[in-house]
């Protein structure tokens, strides 16, 4: 249940402390109230807080606490009542509404919206002003105004909760609709009714407050809040502090209302935290690898460490290297932080994740150290990126045109009608015929297809050397995930660009790629040209992942071993010691279960000293790269390698 | 584009008629009479009837409707009981009184809640927190409980504003500022928090999105990402909220004007409910309720040119 919960935040639990404690007062309020709440002393008339009148008394003496106690049921209850009719009205129509489909919903909806137009504090005092001050009454006709919000909020919600599948399951098994309705979708739907109820209460309270205040609230002689304030403004001259009771607590209800509905909308937890401010990197990152660069790569990542700022490493000891001009592919299940791993590279880790060990080598800089400054120099002009998603990686407000003019004109210098005139060369380039209609584009115009188009052109305009596509073609349809890729080929062999192709296909990267590190837990696994590692793989975790794809080149026949691997990748927290595929291995013995021996990334790297442990490497004695099985396939089956991948391209 | 329009432009007329058979019913259904009224106390069941008849009270309902319909089309919306004024010509010249209050309370509330807005979003930490917790704060008090505080310390402690009353512009630009100072800054402390929390809450998200990764992908200094992509990303709701806050003042303003005693619709509304002047209270309700249309109508407009997923829908 979620209200305990939210009970035990401070915030929580006070504001659900002062309602509770308002609720009991108002009903016992005759049994303790020191005075009667019309008693009058004219000889302590404004008198302001004394050991007799806690709260000090009125312009007739009357005590101040005694009415304003005697006066909470007729302040809170009205408002109650209005949340009451206001759900009761709403959330049924909603439910109507979601389950009767079109007509029944564009009726009620164009009633709501109606409602939704009204001058509802007119319309009101209009009711007033007809039948006269009724508390209740005003107020469940304010219930009935509320209503139109709610029924707006809840109809969403109901609407896609009845797309649910259980729900879906649970009306097909023949549910009664009223049965499916009351099992499942008002449930679901108890955290948004909690929140939403505690907000309208808080906002009843102080339109009811405010009606009683211009004297359309309950009759004198009985104190509703408003009322008091009221008639302490008329001594606002003489007996400023007759105000301050009153209005602290109806000011402490409604916080407390409001503070309700936050706890039970956090479930708990704080409210969604701002931005942080970027601040620069760690200044000192923790154990940088020894030795410079290799000679002739663009790229040379050296024992790369990514954590969770105070929490688990994501990836551990990751080491590749990329000549230029090549193609290298990040391979693995989701989850085994290649993203983690390409996202550090240009310093885009998400916040609250950072780089804590390693090296980046790009163009004879260690990038991992840079603060993020520097880093903002080498994107996009160095190292560009290329999202998962090209449907939310443009910006919805502004058009295409001045989203690739704006970085090309930063990049090159040049004048606003260069800038365009390049954006269409771009545009060209990555193969969009009438470029110059899609400069006037929006992107919520745009195909999947034609979207990642233009990021790869976006992702162009500086020039880089090195491009980072996450997925590329994960969300894209079938056939336009082969027009994309052979767009990327294109894009490496006219301008010999280096590319990083993060990917959980070995088809994908068979297809495109001529060097291939394959990821898992952390950390590789395996890495070498495509024609080695996928031709013979060494590792189980290589050969079952290719075993379990059903990308197979044409004319090759399907394997027999097309199987999925058991379990799931572990998460960082439960990584082991020794061997991390170890529990889904189907040749583990106890030997996987001591920590592995890791060898070179690639020639000419330094040589491998010590085992590896899980967690931030320690020292510098360890240099990663990649974590050898301790029994390799030594005699590996010839598994088929798609026709694309040509051995011997790579350096 | 034209087929919207026209759309909305027809949904605003429902809406406003709907306000006058709203009201219309009211009147109605209260049982008094406005010929009790104009005939004065102490009036004989006779002279109430002559007085109804006159009035076309025992006319039927729908004929009484349309015959009003028929006048309010033309700008006609009747005489007062009380007084004999037209009242058109008396809303519309308070219609200024309330209208500049809630325009000036909308843009001191759209100016100072974005900047605190945007701020609490984009520093974090202790600022942020104080700007959540000030709103709260701030949208828990009753506006006329702020207002008379502020009264208290301005205008009888600090004697630097009046407390109450109104100069129109044309009488004294200076004092007709003064003269509103007080209840603008009281309705503007409530929109500003409105507004502070609704632009933090969008910039929040809007930071988090895709599309602002990709700008950092390409090098795009904060300070565009920030004030540029962001806010304009956060503006929508922003916008809608200052529409909803512009048609909230306006009836917020009843209270208001009653506190510091300025004569615009909200008291005109005030006085024909007390005195039971049923053309009054009609002409006020259909008023406010074209107000609203139009202020609707103009936000659909804004949203529109903002935002181009709704402009090219």
């Amino acid at each position: 249940m979620r209200a305990p919960r939210a009970l035990r935040t401070a915030g929580g639990a006070l504001s659900a402390a002062w309602l509770v404690f308002l609720l009991l007062a108002s009903v016992t309020a005759s049994w303790w109230l020191p005075y009667q709440a019309d008693a009058q002393d004219p000889a302590h008339a404004l008198a302001g807080p004394s050991a007799s009148h806690w709260l000090g008394t009125d312009d007739l003496g009357r005590d101040v606490l005694s009415r304003i106690a005697a006066g909470s049921w007729i302040s809170v209850g009205p408002a109650l009542l209005a949340v009451i009719v206001a759900f009761g009205a709403g959330i049924p129509l909603a439910l109507l509404a979601a389950e009767h489909g079109r007509w029944v919903e564009r009726g009620s909806s164009r009633f709501a919206e109606l409602l939704l137009a009204l001058p509802s504090i007119v319309i009101l005092l209009a009711f007033v002003g007809a039948v006269g001050v009724h508390p209740w009454a005003i107020m469940t006709v304010l219930g009935v105004l509320l209503s139109a919000p709610v029924y707006r909020i809840f109809l969403g919600q109901a609407q896609s909760l009845r797309t649910r599948l259980y729900v879906d399951a649970a009306r097909v098994n023949g549910v009664s609709s009223l049965r499916v309705n009351l099992r499942h979708v008002l449930p679901a739907m108890a955290t948004t009714i909690a929140v939403q109820a505690a907000q309208l209460f808080a906002i009843s309270v102080l339109i009811e407050a405010g009606l009683a205040f211009m004297g359309f609230g309950p009759s004198l002689p009985s104190p509703s809040w408003g009322g008091l304030i009221a008639a302490a403004s008329q001594h606002v001259y003489d007996d400023p502090w007759l105000m301050v009771p009153t209005g602290a607590v109806l000011a402490l209800t409604v916080i407390a209302a409001n503070g309700l509905a936050d706890a039970v909308a956090g479930g708990g937890r704080e409210a969604e935290p701002a931005v942080r401010r970027t601040r620069g990197r760690a200044a000192v990152p923790a154990a940088p690898a020894a030795g410079g660069p290799i000679d002739g790569m663009l790229l040379d990542v050296r024992d790369l460490t990514v954590a969770v700022a105070d929490g688990p490493a994501l990836v551990t000891g990751v080491s590749f290297a990329l000549p230029p001009g090549t193609v290298l592919g990040l391979v693995g299940e989701s989850g085994c932080g290649k993203t983690m791993t390409a996202r550090a590279l240009p310093g885009l880790l998400p916040e609250g994740v950072e780089v804590t060990g390693g090296s980046v080598w790009f163009a004879g800089r260690d990038l991992a150290g840079l603060p993020d400054k520097d880093l903002r120099a080498v994107r996009g002009r160095e190292i560009a990126v290329i999202s998962q998603e090209p449907m939310v990686a443009l910006d919805p407000m502004f058009s295409v045109g001045y989203q690739l003019t704006q970085p090309i004109r930063r990049f090159r210098g040049v004048g606003r009608a260069e800038a365009r005139r390049i954006a269409e060369q771009l545009l060209r380039e990555v193969g969009i015929t009438g470029a110059r209609r899609m400069l006037r584009s929006y992107p919520h115009q745009l195909s999947g297809g034609m979207a990642q188009r233009v990021c790869i052109a976006l992702a162009l305009t500086g020039s880089p050397k090195l491009l980072i596509a996450d997925e590329p073609t994960t969300a894209l349809d079938v056939t336009v995930q082969a027009e994309i890729l052979s767009l990327l080929r294109a894009l490496v062999r006219t301008t010999g660009l280096s590319v990083i192709i993060v990917s959980h296909d070995p088809g994908v990267v068979a297809d495109l790629c001529d060097e291939v590190a394959v990821m898992y837990a952390g950390q590789v696994v395996e890495s070498g040209t495509v024609a080695e590692v996928l031709g013979s793989p060494s590792h189980p975790y290589t050969a079952a992942l290719l075993a379990a794809n059903p990308h197979v080149a044409e004319g090759l026949p399907v394997p027999e071993r097309l199987a999925s691997i058991p379990g799931t990748v572990p998460a960082p927290p439960d990584w082991p010691t020794g061997c991390r595929f170890a529990s889904r291995c189907s040749l583990a013995t106890a030997e996987c279960a001591a920590p592995v021996p890791v060898t070179p990334a690639h020639a000419g790297g330094p040589v491998v000293a010590g085992p590896v442990v899980a967690g931030p490497v320690v020292g510098g004695t360890v240099v990663g790269g990649t974590v050898r099985c301790v029994h390799p396939l030594s005699s590996p089956a010839p598994l088929p390698v798609p026709h694309h991948a040509e051995p011997g391209v790579s350096s | 584009m034209a087929v919207y329009l026209a759309r909305r432009l027809a949904f605003a007329v429902v809406t406003i008629l709907a306000a006058s058979v709203v009201s219309f019913l009211l009147v109605h259904a209260s049982g008094g009479s406005p010929g009790a009224i104009t005939a004065g106390a102490g009036a004989t069941p006779a002279q109430v009837a002559a007085e109804n008849h006159r009035l076309g009270w025992d006319q039927p309902l729908v004929t009484q409707y349309l015959t009003w319909l028929g006048h309010a089309a033309s700008g006609n919306l009747g005489v007062s009981l009380i007084d004999g004024h037209n009242i058109w010509s008396d809303l519309t010249a308070r219609l200024p009184v309330t209208a500049s209050i809630a325009l000036f309370a909308t843009l001191l509330s759209g100016i100072f809640g974005v900047l605190i807005g945007v701020a609490a979003a984009v520093r974090g930490g202790l600022a942020d927190r104080t700007v959540t917790v000030g709103s709260g704060v701030a949208l828990s008090l009753p506006q006329f409980w702020i207002g008379i505080l502020l009264v208290y310390l301005i205008a009888i402690k600090a004697h630097l504003l009046p407390a109450t009353g109104y100069v129109a512009f044309s009488a004294s630009p200076s004092q007709y500022l003064q003269s509103l100072a007080l209840p603008v800054i009281t309705l503007a402390i409530t929109g500003t928090a409105i507004i502070a929390r609704t632009t933090r809450t969008g910039m929040v998200s809007a930071l988090r999105q895709e599309h602002i990764r990709t700008l950092q992908a390409l090098g795009t200094p904060p300070w565009r990402i920030r004030y540029v992509h962001a806010l304009r990303f956060a503006a929508a709701p922003v916008v809608s909220v200052l529409g909803i806050q512009f048609i909230a003042l306006f009836g917020g303003s009843v209270v208001i004007e009653q506190l510091f005693a300025l004569p615009g619709l909200g008291q005109a509304a005030q006085n024909a409910i007390g005195n039971n002047d049923f053309p009054a209270v009609q002409g006020v309700v259909v008023i406010a309720t074209v107000v609203v249309v139009i202020t609707n109508l103009v936000l659909d407009l804004a949203l529109g040119a903002l935002d181009p997923r709704v402009r090219t829908a």
